[in-house]
Parts: C-alpha cells; structure tokens; sequence
C-alpha cells in the first residue's frame, strides 16, 4: 500500500495573524504574538504573558458568521477550517469521502468556567446552553456540522500532540482508502482551566519564553486553530492546482515516564522522530528542516536537544521553535506547526527562533536565530510532545 | 459466544489488611492509612523509591498490582500490548484532589497536581511492569461487576486484549477499599470463573 498523501489546502488563526498570509508575514517579519492578557479574565491578567488571537469573540464570530454565543473554540476551528478548504478549491468535493479530523484539549470549557461561577453566585442560576458543548468532541460536530462534512469525523485528545496525531490518523485513513479527502488539524482556546493548570506545575514563563535558551524559563500559552487539507493521490492529480507538499512520515511513540514531563534522556521523541524517518524511507541526513516542539520549559527543550543529538549527530539540519512568535497553542500545536512546516517546504523558508541570547551548553548544536529564504528544504520534520509522554513526529516533504 | 475467563488471582487490600487469593499477605494495627501503606510496601520489600512520591490512590493500586502478579509467571507469556486494566472506584481522585485544593491557598504544590486524575493509577501499574494495552478508568457509585465484565468480556472478544487486571481502587480519607482481579483465558487448577457472582463474592469477602 504505498498511496501517497499530498498537502492540498491550509487555514490557521493564531496569535500572529487570522489567516496564511498574516502568519507568513509575521513569521518574517519577526513580530511575535505575545503580549499581556487582554481577552481572557483572569486574575493572573497582568502577571503572566500569553499569545492570544486578537480577536474578541464578537469579532471572530462576525468573521465565522456564527453566533458570539458559541465556544471561543469552536469560532476559531471554523475559521481555520474553512480557510483551508477554501484554499484547497476542491471541485467535487461532495462527491468525495471527506473527513474532519480536529484536535482540542479544552473543549468549549470557556463557556463552562464562565457558567460555573454565575452558578455558585447568583443562587444556581445559569444558561445550559454554556455546558452543552463542554466536551471535547462537541466543538469538533458543531464545526463539523457548518463545514458539512458527515462521512467521517473525530476528535483527537492527547495533549500537546494532539494535532499531530489527528494529521497521522488522516493519512492513514487516506492510505487504507477510507477518505479522499481530510482536513485534519485541530484547536484550542486560551482558557482559565489551562492557564492556572500550567502555572501550577510552575511551566509558565513570566517573560516572553526562550526555547532552547541556557537561561530559559517556561512556556508563554498561546491559542489558535490550524487546519491541513490531505488528498489522496487520485484527488491530487485532478487539482487544478498545485500542491503544497507530501505528507511522508508520522509516528507516535510513548515516554511511560511522567504524567507530565519528558523522560530526560528523550526516549519518546526520538522514537517517534526515528519511526517517521522509517515510514518515509528517509535517513536523519535527508531532513532540511525541524520545526521543534521547543516549549521553552528546562524538561522539554532538555529531552528534546538529547534525543535530537542522539538521531542527528553529526549532521544537525536547521532548527527553531515557532513557539516563540505563537506561544504553545497545546491541543492546536501540531496543527500550527504543520502549516508552518508545509510553508517552509513549499516556500524553502526557515524560521527564526526568536529571543535566543546563550544556546543551550548541553548541545553542539544551535536553533535559527534569522529567517532564511532560499535555501533549498527538502524534507521538514515537525515534533510535537504531549503530556503523558505522548510524542509524535510528522515529516513533510516537497513534492 | 463469550469465551471463558479465569480469575488467576485477586488481591483485597481493606481495614489494615492485604490479602491475595483468600490468604492474608500482611496486616497491621490500626494506626491510620499512611502508615499502613508505607508499612505494607517495606514488607513487600520492593525497591521502588517512586512509590513515595505516589498520591494514596496511586499508593493502593500500586501495592494491589504488585500482590496481584506476586509469583504469576504468566505475566511473561503475554506481549506488553496485549495486558491492560479495566478501573473503577466512586471517589475518582477526590482525596488528592481536596489535598491540592487546600495547598492552593498557599502555595498550590505541583507534586500534589499532577496525581489530580483518577486514572493516573493506571499509568503506574502499567509504567512499572511495562503494560501498554487498553486502559480505561469509570467511576461508579457502587462496585459494578457486570459493567467491568461486560467490558473485559468486549476487549477481549475484539482482541484488544489477553491479560487484564480489572476492579475497584477507592479512597477517600482514611476510608479505602481496593479489590484487584487478574483476568485471562488461561485455565489453571483451582481457579474460579471469571464471572460477576465470583467478583461480587471477592468483593464482600473483604468486609467480613
């Protein structure tokens, strides 16, 4: 079964732009979506950065042509969405078996928390209709439901790999030719729930994050939706348009060391990076480009360098972590992380890992500190690492 | 037609005692749940310095597991895939979870955090003995023998599993009970039938 998966379409929202182009600007541009909380109430407002889209949920409901009632996380997955079908300009597409395949780890618990505390104050008082949607899976079918796709949708939640994971499933439905056609990304909110989680495990960077810096002190959280359309070679050759690339390698690969940290000798990710090398018959020495999971956390940049040194050594590709423009968007990273990495190989761009002062003295190696056009990306392989030890990589390849 | 299983073992962990296949493995005086526990894993005399860093939840399942396939050589005639668990209990994480909401007034403690999940338990077994097949964790009111069986009976029939540890692990203070049951389709001399009335007879045997 050697069906290949091409890229077809792409649709993001994040801290650094509502759309492709936005993105792409601010990727070379250097412009960084990190600022001060200003959407989300919380009293943490004007302590902890974070990587918001910039958008009040009036504005992205106007942009969606749905109802500000409805989830942040939802109006942000419906964007993205259908940008990316847009984009794709796929012709008979009701014809075909499309699939959505949407991450999020949040659901629509923005609405719940907003519920929850109207609840206890005003005498057990509140509109259902904020927890309706609270589960995960319900934000996926709402979305589901307005893009009018039916014939194959789920919703993948394994946390910061969560994306990633929803992009290898849809491969391998395309392959076993079970769809034609997947969009496959995913979505998360910044919410309350997240951010006090993350700031209790003491991850949070008060300070724009620094990945892969000796000094680095934390994540920045982020939030966004992206979105990649996968075609099966028989959709492919009758686009009239041309692709962006091939989906070539993928696997998910497991720690079993921590609920919530990497084990530190980074045996899950390079499993996982080792298995998509594998499955695309590709060599470490093929790889142009490596869109890193980068938190900026002392665990995760630490696994991540010791497993990457271990598979590369002595030929390190190009490096960076776009977490410093997005901040970590969790269950919608891998989504981000794809569009980006499809940009590069299409494009032949890298991108800056911004902020970087003092390297990591662990490593012989160092992340990109400058945008580079025009150096030829043959492959880019893009890692994304979940709590739970779970670790997926994706590899992209220029078609 | 559901294939029959066997209980290999089970193991009781209730009012200071631990106990395996009816026979009592340790016991103590009552000197409260936090005691018991350290005072089983020294008998146990296993090295495995992570246990205390293990929330109580975690701490009961734990030392369950470990009685549990004590001695059970077909532990090893299974692939690392093919053994899972099937959990249960009416607490969820709640004694954790009312231990980190206290610390939270001062400063909320990251260790106590992340055991704030019910199924955390699950993960310890399985990164102990290397387990990677199916995992699942239900809270219930009540001990519920038809729903875990109907389960285990499901997983199996589908293939996603060989070998099972199933039951009940629930605390909440200094109240707790757990009761483990090691489930395959191997018969052996002396084992009973993996059925809901055998569990439901284990079960109240640990409150006599």
């Amino acid at each position: 079964m050697n069906q290949k998966v091409y890229i077809a379409g792409m649709g993001i929202i994040s801290a650094i732009g509502n759309n492709i182009q936005e993105c792409l600007a601010a990727l070379e541009h250097e412009d960084a979506g990190i600022d001060n909380i200003t959407y989300l109430k919380t009293i943490h407002a004007n302590e902890i950065p974070v990587a918001e889209v910039k958008l009040n949920n009036e504005e992205l409901a106007q942009r969606a042509g749905w109802s500000s009632k409805i989830s942040r996380t939802a109006l942000l997955s419906i964007i993205a969405a259908k940008e990316a079908l847009t984009d794709a300009a796929i012709e008979n597409i009701g014809e075909l078996k499309t699939g959505f395949l949407s991450a999020n780890t949040v659901g629509g618990i923005d609405k719940s928390e907003n519920f929850y505390h109207s609840y206890f104050k005003e005498g057990r008082i509140g509109d259902l209709h904020d927890i309706v949607n609270h589960e995960c899976g319900a934000i996926t079918e709402l979305v589901a439901d307005k893009l009018n796709i039916h014939s194959f949708v789920t919703t993948i939640s394994t946390a910061c790999s969560s994306s990633a994971n929803s992009i290898m499933l849809a491969v391998r439905l395309i392959k076993a030719g079970m769809l034609d056609v997947a969009v496959a990304g995913g979505v998360d909110a910044l919410v309350k729930f997240t951010l006090n989680g993350f700031n209790t495990l003491l991850i949070l960077d008060n300070q724009y994050c620094k990945p892969f810096d000796e000094n680095r002190n934390g994540l920045n959280l982020g939030e966004g939706a992206a979105y990649i359309v996968l075609v099966s070679e028989r959709v492919a050759s009758a686009l009239k348009k041309e692709l962006y690339g091939e989906l070539k390698g993928y696997a998910n690969a497991n720690d079993a060391y921590h609920q919530t940290a990497s084990s530190p000798d980074g045996k899950g990710s390079y499993l996982a990076m080792q298995g998509a090398l594998d499955i695309a018959y590709l060599k470490p020495e093929d790889i142009a480009y490596i869109n890193l999971h980068g938190t900026g956390t002392f665990n995760n940049d630490l696994a991540e360098g010791t497993a990457i040194e271990k598979l590369f050594h002595p030929h390190y590709p190009k490096m960076s972590s776009t977490k410093s423009f997005t901040g970590h968007t969790l269950g919608a990273s891998g989504g981000v992380e794809a569009v980006f990495s499809t940009l590069s190989v299409k494009h032949d761009l890298i991108f800056p890992n911004l902020r970087l002062q003092t390297p990591m003295k662990e490593f012989p190696f160092t992340v990109e500190r400058k945008f580079i056009k025009g150096q030829y990306i043959s492959n880019v392989l893009s890692n994304s690492f979940g709590f739970g030890g779970n670790c997926t990589s994706l590899i992209f390849s220029k078609v | 037609m559901v294939e029959e299983k066997y209980i290999i073992s089970a193991c009781v962990i209730s009012n200071n005692i631990a106990a395996k296949n009816n026979g009592i493995v340790f016991s103590a005086e009552n000197k409260g749940l936090g005691s018991f526990l350290t005072l089983l894993y020294h008998h146990l005399q296993i090295d495995y310095p992570k246990f205390y860093k293990m929330d109580n939840l975690c701490k009961l399942g734990w030392l369950a597991s470990e009685i549990l396939i004590k001695d059970e050589s077909c532990i090893k005639e299974f692939k690392p895939e093919e053994i899972g668990t099937v959990l249960t209990n009416a607490n969820a994480s709640l004694d954790t979870d009312l231990k980190y909401y206290a610390t939270t007034k001062v400063i909320a403690s990251p260790a106590l955090f992340v055991y704030t999940l019910s199924n955390i338990v699950a993960g310890e077994i399985c990164i102990r003995n290397k387990f990677k097949g199916e995992n699942a964790f239900f809270v219930f009111e009540e001990f519920n023998a038809a729903f875990i069986k109907a389960y285990v009976d499901n997983l199996f029939a589908n293939n996603s599993m060989k070998l099972c540890i199933c039951g009940w692990i629930d605390v909440l203070g200094e109240d707790y009970k757990v009761v483990l049951y090691l489930v395959s389709t191997e018969k052996k001399e002396g084992m009973l039938l993996f059925t809901e009335e055998n569990m439901n007879r284990i079960f109240k045997s640990a409150e006599a």
